[in-house]
């Protein structure tokens, strides 16, 4: 939980006056442009910067007076985690083990979910391997709470399934996840509610269903007949734009009722893409909030 | 302190000690060996030293026939300092700029551990490393003084060893500061390294320069004079301490910018 949460680099802006609470045993997805404040806000969360103004506390504990015990409670996964190159993975396990004692075993356990190698070093490894690793050293503890920056990046999509599941029984045990994502699926699939962040504020807390409602898709259908009279004024249809019997459009609301509007004519082919984050942005918050998106 | 850590940074820091400890043994063992051969031609080489290569190594005259002499000049008084002193400063600059540059401070500070903690223990293992060096030091010189015959005095060489742990105590402990100050590792080497050539430079010129006289007993070379400790067998209480206080000043200022330190 956040109050007025404030962190300044001199005359730059880190995340101004965030107030974010996410609720025991809840997954909550971060979301935001590249620079928005999510890590800033992570690593405020692990007493890693020290904050201008305004305060933080996980389970009760202030994130750096009691910063020990918050730790000790906290699996922590870094943007881009940075580990002891001449360390295997092995050594490293026994190392983070070395400070709480007993979490090795499941971190053994991970390790063959993941089907990573530990024997190996880490300057031999690649970035996946390395993620892997960070994923592992995070969780190993079985911590009650999980504050994870981009958990899938660089993570092939099997292993990404297999990450998911290894969260969903955390989740399951009762754990609270925070985690950052660029991927709109993945917070879907994972999280409770999800924050978006931008400029290094907080514009939003929604839950997953508000944002479904929301949810913008691109929809391609080529009908056999010619595209339909009418299509535009169905409710939630925007930007319609006619290629021959083909139409492409956005669309945003419940998708039952489109699919239902369409049948009634003879469908050739239907492609449904949902919205890139960027197109969330964009569409939910208007112009101003620019910036690249991951 | 946390042993955990203590145990990692020991298996870290364990072969470049070595390596550093090897080297100087090797070092001692080059000027064992030629020393019987050349002492009868050094007094006349000292004729080509500045004259105030006495005042430098605080006496009043050097005698190069005389083992400890030879060795204080040609090793002990400026080629060890600088060996050690860059092994303390790698190190240290290691510790927090370097762990910062490579991001595994993140990892570390993510754990359960206090930030005193960190540099306590990593300051722990580089005492010990200084200890291990200077007394290695000391043992070559004993091991191969007396095998090579060299005419050996070991009086003054337990005080010396003191002196010189108190030594790399003292430039450890602003190279701490500079490295928990100092965001990349390159800045906090050159500040620690700069300002021990400082202070050398100080020192040197004190012996030619009386406004430098006066400002001597500002840099930690006033207070390190192997010349008259192992030859007069005398314990420099007094330079022990000042020097100790350097280091101590230095790892408690490292302390207070590292426990409000953005890890970034």
């Amino acid at each position: 939980m956040t109050d007025g949460l404030t962190k300044h680099y001199g005359q730059v802006v880190g995340v101004e006056d965030v107030d974010l609470e996410v609720r025991a045993g809840e997954a909550f997805g971060f979301l935001g442009p590249n620079g928005a404040g999510k890590t800033t806000t992570m690593r405020l969360l692990m007493g890693l910067l020290f904050p201008t103004r305004g305060g933080a506390t996980v389970l009760g504990l202030d994130c750096w007076h009691d910063s020990v015990a918050v730790k000790a409670r906290v699996g922590y996964l870094p943007g881009e985690p940075a580990l002891y190159k001449r360390l295997t993975g092995n050594e490293l396990l026994s190392f983070i083990d070395g400070f709480d004692g007993g979490s090795r075993g499941y971190g053994v356990e991970l390790a063959e979910k993941l089907e990573l190698d530990l024997s190996r070093r880490v300057r031999e490894s690649s970035r996946g391997m390395k993620q892997k690793l960070a994923l592992i050293l995070a969780l190993m503890k079985k911590p009650p709470v999980l504050i994870m920056d981009e958990p899938t990046s660089g993570l092939d999509p099997l292993t990404q399934r297999v990450l998911y599941e290894i969260l969903n029984e955390h989740r399951d045990d009762g754990a609270t996840l925070l985690f950052s994502s660029h991927n709109l699926f993945e917070v879907e699939r994972i999280c409770d509610r999800v924050g978006i962040i931008r400029d290094g504020r907080l514009v939003a807390t929604e839950s997953i269903d508000e944002l479904r409602a929301k949810r913008l898709r691109h929809i391609e259908v080529a009908f056999n007949d010619g595209v339909p009279p009418g299509l535009s004024a169905v409710p939630g249809v925007t930007d319609v734009e006619e290629v021959g019997k083909r139409v492409r459009f956005r669309y945003r609301g419940d998708i039952d009722s489109l699919v239902k509007a369409i049948a009634a004519y003879d469908v050739a082919d239907l492609s449904i893409a949902h919205a890139s984050l960027e197109d969330v942005f964009l569409e939910f918050y208007g112009a101003g909030a620019g910036g690249e998106v991951k | 302190m946390n042993w955990n850590l203590i145990r990692k940074t020991v298996s870290d820091r364990r072969r470049g000690t070595l390596i550093y400890a090897g080297s100087i043994a090797l070092y001692v063992v080059l000027i064992c060996s030629v020393f019987p051969s050349v002492k009868n031609i050094k007094q006349e080489a000292l004729q080509n030293y500045p004259k105030n290569l006495s005042r430098l190594f605080g006496v009043q005259s050097l005698d190069l026939k005389l083992f400890n002499n030879y060795i204080v000049v040609q090793f002990l008084a400026l080629i060890w300092v600088a060996i050690v002193g860059a092994f303390v400063i790698s190190y240290a600059r290691n510790m927090i700029s370097g762990e910062l540059e490579e991001g595994t401070l993140e990892l570390l500070l993510s754990q359960p551990i206090e930030r005193w903690q960190v540099l306590t223990s990593e300051g722990m293992v580089l005492l010990a490393a200084i200890v291990g060096i200077v007394v290695s030091t000391v043992l070559a010189i004993f091991v191969f003084g007396t095998l090579f015959k060299v005419g050996l005095t070991y009086g003054g060489y337990a005080a010396f060893a003191v002196l010189g742990i108190a030594l790399f105590i003292a430039i450890g402990g602003y190279s701490f500061f500079f490295s928990a100050l100092f965001n990349e590792h390159r800045r906090a080497v050159m500040a620690a390294a700069g300002l021990t050539l400082a202070f050398y430079l100080l020192h040197f010129a004190a012996t030619y320069s009386r406004v430098a006289d006066k400002i001597d007993w500002f840099g930690i070379f006033h207070y390190y004079n192997p010349f008259p400790v192992i030859n007069g067998g005398v314990f420099p209480v007094k330079d022990i301490l000042v020097l100790l206080l350097f280091g101590v000043v230095g790892f408690a200022l490292a302390l207070w910018v590292f426990r409000a330190k953005d890890i970034t």
